[in-house]
């Protein structure tokens, strides 16, 4: 059964212009995530992303439908019910939303206060904590006297405290720098991998979708418009908001302005093969050109390795006798997807 | 040489005067402080959107403190009389006077603590929340130490206001040094008396700026 199992959710808001009106912010969301999955949940500002994600620690409450966390319904909760579920739930922010007045120690240990653990234990588990995110120096350390990077290791480790089975993170990189982000979603990842944490990234980076999450959900108006395994959504991507987050981070099939370009310098037919992970021969494909005595050159596509499968598209110009072009197109269609732009 | 004698003459008056003001003061600042606290905070968390959100509860608090903040002490003062009477027992003297600014400060205190407690980040609030605290706890463990640096300085602010405050306590035939400036130095034309008490309470003023900024760098770490 999924950890996190979300049914026809909808949240809604009075309309702030005409009260008598509402608006949703989540309209019939179901989706169910397992236990051990770092599930991406990607969308622009304002898909209700962040909304999503704060009506599975019940900090804000659905209108309608069912959540299910671990088998309970949250939907339902009274106030003492929900400050149990929250102790088994972390979250982290992009603001990292630190208490500044306190120390990283005192930041870490809070959870644990509010949870009721003895002092001795506290300190013993605050500890571990620390070395976990490897800040045990910056023990007594204010917040601002960290980096940016350094304050969400905080973060983490506060959200970590009371050892939950979820961890929610609402776009935890999006306030950092490239490099900093790589360093904070290789702990997540360390997170989920060895203690076994299942987590929940909020993010509208496609980057953060490919180096950490197994699943993804692609979110628009409030709706879930696709989900699934990452590889399954990125190579092939069923909606518009989905290919625009998806050549993000590798280039498609292109078009307008850029095809234009692209026409204008190379002579000859241009195609688009799709190079998806296993079924794909490469060589097999300029053997097959070679073979048919035309002329091609690279111009243009990406291959990316998303959860350890390559996918991505190569463009080319191909220049020779029309008859031998089309017969080197039926073999190439045997082997995978390649259609010639228009 | 004189008007040094005339100091010198009149020092056990000033100690005395300086005692009745800071009773005034310290005791004003205690219940009016204590009280202000616990009406800003109120007004913070019955705001639409915050924690404990009431609209008719911050609404009616809001419109009263609205009302009474802005009425300049002197009337303020007078107009308390009856419930001064009351609580007090009487209307006049330095205890009659504590009351009357107390009620005064609380009003303007109640401000400065809501507002000062409006300046916590909303993220912070909810990360509290996110790790299970109850809303009585995040207010206790987490706003009010959040915003402690801003709220010292806010109270030193008002603090220098209850001094002020405290000088029109002849006015109600209490003590203090407004009393002993405008008995002995203004009206028997002894302006040497009048310059005398003024310094006092200008040493007493930056004591309490000096202190208030101390303990909000403290508390603010920088």
């Amino acid at each position: 059964m999924a950890l996190v199992s979300l049914t026809d959710v909808t949240k809604t808001y009075p309309d702030p212009n005409d009260r008598k009106r509402q608006i949703a912010a989540i309209d019939g969301v179901s989706l169910d995530i397992q236990a051990g999955d770092v599930y991406g949940i990607i969308g622009y500002s304002g898909a209700g992303k962040s909304t999503l994600v704060r009506l599975i620690n019940a900090l804000e409450s659905a209108s309608s439908g069912s959540i299910l966390v671990d088998g309970a319904e949250v939907t339902t909760m009274r106030e003492g019910e929900l400050r149990k579920l929250r102790l088994g739930i972390g979250m982290i922010f992009q603001q990292f939303n630190l208490f500044n007045a306190k120390t990283v120690r005192a930041n870490i240990a809070y959870p644990l206060k509010v949870a009721g653990v003895p002092k001795a234990e506290r300190n013993r588990r605050v500890e571990e904590l620390l070395a976990f995110v490897g800040l045990s120096e910056k023990a007594k350390s204010f917040p601002d006297q960290l980096s940016g990077g350094q304050k969400q290791r905080v973060g983490i480790a506060r959200a970590l405290a009371t050892s939950p089975r979820i961890l929610l993170a609402d776009e935890a990189t999006s306030a950092l720098d490239p490099e900093t982000t790589h360093e904070v979603l290789g702990l997540l990842k360390k997170v989920n991998q060895e203690l076994g944490i299942t987590i929940i990234v909020i993010t509208h980076e496609m980057d953060v979708i490919q180096q950490i999450a197994t699943k993804v959900a692609v979110m628009e108006n409030g709706k879930v418009i696709e989900n699934g395994e990452v590889y399954e959504v990125f190579s092939n991507p069923q909606h518009a908001a989905t290919r625009r987050f998806v050549s993000t981070v590798v280039r498609g099939i292109p078009v307008g302005e850029e095809l234009q370009t692209l026409r204008y310098r190379h002579p000859g037919r241009i195609f688009t093969v799709s190079i998806l992970d296993g079924d794909t021969s490469q060589a097999r494909v300029f053997e097959i050109l070679t073979q048919a005595g035309l002329g091609f050159e690279l111009i243009y596509g990406g291959i990316n390795d998303i959860q350890g499968r390559t996918f991505g598209h190569l463009t080319l110009a191909v220049t020779g006798d029309d008859a031998a072009i089309e017969s080197a197109l039926a073999q190439i269609s045997a082997l995978t997807e390649i259609v010639e732009a228009r | 040489m004189d008007d040094i004698n005339n100091i010198i003459a009149n020092i056990p008056k000033l100690i005395t005067a300086s005692g009745e003001t800071l009773y005034i003061v310290g005791f004003a600042l205690l219940l009016g402080g204590f009280l202000g606290l616990v009406l800003g905070l109120i007004l913070y968390v019955t705001r639409p959107g915050n924690l404990l959100q009431n609209r008719p509860v911050f609404t009616i608090l809001n419109v009263i403190v609205n009302i009474f903040r802005p009425i300049p002490f002197l009337i303020f003062l007078v107009a308390l009389q009856p419930l001064t009477r009351i609580v007090v027992g009487t209307g006049n003297g330095n205890t009659a006077m504590v009351f009357t600014m107390s009620m005064a400060a609380m009003f303007g205190i109640s401000r400065v603590v809501e507002q000062n407690l409006l300046t916590v980040s909303p993220g912070v609030i909810e990360a509290a929340r996110s790790v299970g605290a109850s809303r009585l706890r995040v207010i206790f463990t987490v706003i009010l130490g959040e915003a402690l640096g801003p709220l010292i300085l806010g109270y030193t602010f008002v603090l220098v206001v209850i001094v002020d405050m405290s000088a029109l306590a002849g006015t109600i035939a209490g003590g203090g040094l407004g009393t002993f400036a405008l008995e002995n130095g203004y009206r028997q034309f002894k302006p040497e008396l009048t310059y005398a008490a003024l310094v006092i309470v200008i040493i007493l003023v930056q004591l309490i700026q000096f202190l208030g900024n101390w303990l909000a760098r403290k508390a603010l770490r920088r």
